[in-house]
């Protein structure tokens, strides 16, 4: 039965969630299509892809999204490998597990702004404890923060720290709710260890597998704090990333209408690489299903 | 009678009290409470509380003391002053954002200028950085600019002299000249004693630039063209890549060499940690090395800091001849590196004359003198009643230690060329692309003449995206020049 007076009830609801989720999307949109300055004032103009194309054609913009996409993808890709490996060990139950779970799910829980000054203060080239312990052995200092392929190391191993528990967490959701059956059947056909683990944990896993890896790669891309703190981008700009690309286009020049372009190819460079990660996986996981 | 007497006793006790008020809020601003933006403390943030404190007893009135990550100030004041919200009664910035802020900022009352404090305010403060397009628009509240520290343990050791001499051929003593500099950081680079000859700020984000500037000043602050360090002044054309500015990256980038290990890294805040830590022989920064370093309860060199003007030159670069020009002895180009502290009121503020008479009352010179001698409160010297009063200092430092560390500030602050900072609408544009390109330099990612090119051609593109004329008028007001 219609009963139109449900679209009254609906349509405040409806109205609020276009006000606060689309309207600033859009506003942002229409600005990004505008030359619009706050310094020094300049009055808004319309200016079509202009700003698109200037971005497009920065060697800056590239390089901070290789920058990014490196930071991302090792980072994320060393975060699985870990995680995956320490949620198994909780799994099969090792001694001091209970304790393990707690102290593993720290790193996560702290602000990142944290995190990177304790990674600042670790890698310090002078006070920091792990220079420090390259000097009792006699090596060098190692400039960990101010040569551009150490520094990025040092981001992509604080990441690393700070996001391994959050894979742990779900992969060890996933691992304890796989059937137990299939695992006493593969016992009965004396399947080793290394083989229940290729022909039947990483399989079933596959799905939150995939799941667990897009998140901390759509994640990984806002990336800020943690380069803000520990390099400030540098040396040069070959730790910059996006989001601090933006942050500084945005908050430090107020260059509007640029800020905006930047953060619509952002999203477009995000989604583009959810599609092509989805359409690589999708095979393996319709074969799953 | 008794009654009488009551009601006497009554009126009086009103009377009393109601006199006792008014002594007490002088002027009057019970109900108001304004809201002071500072960076995050204890520097600026605690002696801005402390004037605070006593405001609130003096007036009545509240302060509260709203605090941000430097990093966030700059578009926290900008964009509520551009909304015209009431965030803010009172700001305290540096004086490179005023060109962005002057729009929304309230002109200073006549009343503050004129008295005896006010004649009290160094000059270079009071006519030149506190006025925009003539204008009185903000109020000095911590004077700054570079300064060396030395070891006086170290300088005055008499085996260390002599070795000095036997080496270099001349006395140890602070350094008069840049490469005198360098044969004292050479000197004392003993990595094996932990021991370096100096430390200044290389990290992007980390005060670097200022510390560029300060190695670029001795070279380029031509006395013979005044206000050309930057731009030329009649053009606007950038000159950051002449020969002047390339002999001091080159110099800048020699400092690595002298400083600990990871020095690339080092902020401002590192600097003031080596040099109190006893790990170099000297620095150069703004005066908060000094006030930390003679400190017993932070350093392990107190009682052994020395002070002097930052090295000069013999020969600085003219832009209009494109040749350098000789001078019989070093002009000394101290650099008002930030140019200290500044507090201004936006138009939008709840109560502007309140806000201004905070502003009056924590720059005063009892106020702005006990905070700056206060260790940690940020407040360097900025009128001459803060170098007068010897026995302030001597709570921290030596009377020695005193009387070098005012002598050096006081001489800076009154050196016939002083260089000033750079101040443009835009400040934020031209600041990014120089350090980056410095980072890259300093990184031998390119070389000192690629990366000083790069930021001249920026600086030429910025200047005329934000309109060449109005840049150059601004660049002319900011360096006290007269309008073309």
């Amino acid at each position: 039965m219609r009963e139109p007076i449900k679209y009254l009830f609906i349509w405040p609801a409806f109205l609020v969630v276009l006000l606060i989720g689309l309207f600033p999307l859009i506003y942002s949109l229409t600005v990004s299509f505008q030359s619009a300055r706050l310094v020094p004032p300049r009055p808004p103009r319309f200016i079509g892809f202009d700003n698109y194309a200037a971005l497009l054609g920065e060697e800056r913009f590239w390089q901070v999204i290789t920058t990014t996409s490196g930071i991302v993808f090792s980072s994320v890709l060393v975060q699985y490998v870990i995680g995956f490996a320490v949620a198994l060990a909780l799994f099969s139950r090792v001694p001091g597990e209970r304790l393990f779970r707690v102290v593993f799910l720290f790193p996560m829980l702290m602000a990142p702004i944290a995190v990177a000054l304790v990674g600042r203060m670790l890698f310090h080239s002078t006070v920091g404890p792990v220079n420090h312990f390259f000097t009792v052995l006699g090596l060098p200092n190692l400039p960990f923060l101010t040569d551009a392929n150490w520094a990025l190391g040092t981001i992509v191993t604080v990441e690393v720290w700070q996001w391994t528990p959050f894979v742990i967490l779900l992969m060890l959701a996933g691992l304890q709710s796989l059937p137990r059956d299939v695992y006493e059947a593969a016992s009965l056909e004396n399947a080793t260890p290394w083989q229940q683990f290729w022909g039947i944990t990483f399989p079933m896993l596959l799905p939150i597998s995939a799941a667990v890896v897009f998140i901390r790669i759509i994640e990984s891309f806002k990336i800020i704090d943690t380069v803000f703190v520990l390099t400030g981008g540098g040396p040069g700009i070959s730790t910059e990333t996006l989001t601090l690309y933006a942050y500084q286009e945005g908050f430090k020049k107020f260059n509007l209408g640029y800020t905006s372009a930047l953060s619509f190819l952002f999203l477009i460079v995000v989604i583009v690489i959810g599609v092509v990660y989805l359409a690589v996986l999708r095979p393996h996981l319709e074969k799953r299903a | 009678m008794r009654k009488y007497l009551c009601a006497t006793a009554s009126g009086l006790t009103v009377a009393l009290g109601l006199s006792g008020a008014a002594l007490a809020c002088s002027p009057d601003f019970t109900g108001v409470t304004l809201k002071v933006g500072s960076q995050t403390g204890p520097f600026i943030a605690s002696a801005m509380q402390a004037a605070g404190e006593s405001w609130e007893q003096q007036t009545c009135g509240k302060v509260e003391v709203v605090e941000f990550p430097f990093g966030e100030l700059y578009p926290k004041y900008l964009t509520a002053m551009v909304a015209g919200e009431a965030s803010f009664d009172v700001i305290t910035f540096a004086p490179a954002w005023t060109p962005d802020f002057a729009p929304y900022l309230s002109e200073m009352p006549e009343k503050i200028r004129g008295t005896a404090d006010w004649d009290d305010i160094a000059p270079v403060y009071r006519d030149r950085l506190m006025v925009w397009n003539g204008k009185h628009l903000s109020q000095t509240i911590d004077g700054d600019l570079h300064t060396l520290s030395y070891r006086l343990d170290l300088f005055n050791d008499p085996e260390e002299q002599a070795a000095f001499k036997a080496k270099y051929g001349y006395d140890l003593a602070a350094p008069a000249t840049w490469d005198q500099y360098y044969d004292i950081a050479e000197f004392f680079t003993r990595p094996d004693e932990n021991l370096w000859g100096t430390a200044e700020a290389f990290r992007r984000g980390g005060q670097q630039f200022w510390f560029f500037f300060t190695h670029a000043a001795s070279y380029t602050n031509n006395p013979n063209n005044p206000g050309s360090m930057f731009f030329d002044p009649e053009t606007m054309d950038a000159q950051v890549n002449n020969e002047g500015w390339q002999k001091a990256l080159e110099d800048y980038i020699r400092s690595v060499g002298f400083a600990p290990p990871g020095a690339l890294n080092f902020s401002s805040g590192d600097i003031r940690t080596a040099f109190s830590g006893g790990q170099v022989a000297m620095n150069f920064d703004w005066g908060d090395t000094g006030t930390i370093a003679s400190d017993k309860a932070q350093s392990q060199v107190a009682g052994s800091v020395g002070s002097a003007l930052t090295p000069g030159s013999t020969q600085l670069w003219n832009h209009k001849t494109n040749a350098w020009d000789s001078f019989d002895e070093p002009v000394y180009s101290p650099f008002m590196a930030y140019g200290g502290w500044q507090a201004a009121v936006p138009q939008a503020a709840n109560n502007v004359d309140a806000s201004w008479h905070y502003v009056e009352w924590a720059s005063n010179p009892d106020n702005s003198g006990q905070a700056a001698v206060t260790g940690g409160s940020g407040v360097n010297p900025y009128r001459f009643s803060h170098f007068t009063n010897l026995d302030r200092w001597l709570k921290t430092f030596s009377e020695e230690e005193a009387k070098m560390y005012l002598a050096a500030q006081r001489g800076s602050l009154e050196a016939p060329n002083i260089a000033l900072d750079m101040r443009l609408p835009g400040y934020f544009s031209y600041t990014e692309v120089l350090e980056i390109e410095l980072s890259k330099a300093l990184a031998g990612q390119v070389s000192p003449k690629e990366a000083l090119d790069t930021i001249a051609e920026e600086w030429n593109k910025l200047t005329d995206e934000f309109g060449r004329e109005d840049q150059l008028a601004a660049y002319r007001s900011s360096m006290g020049l007269p309008p073309l």
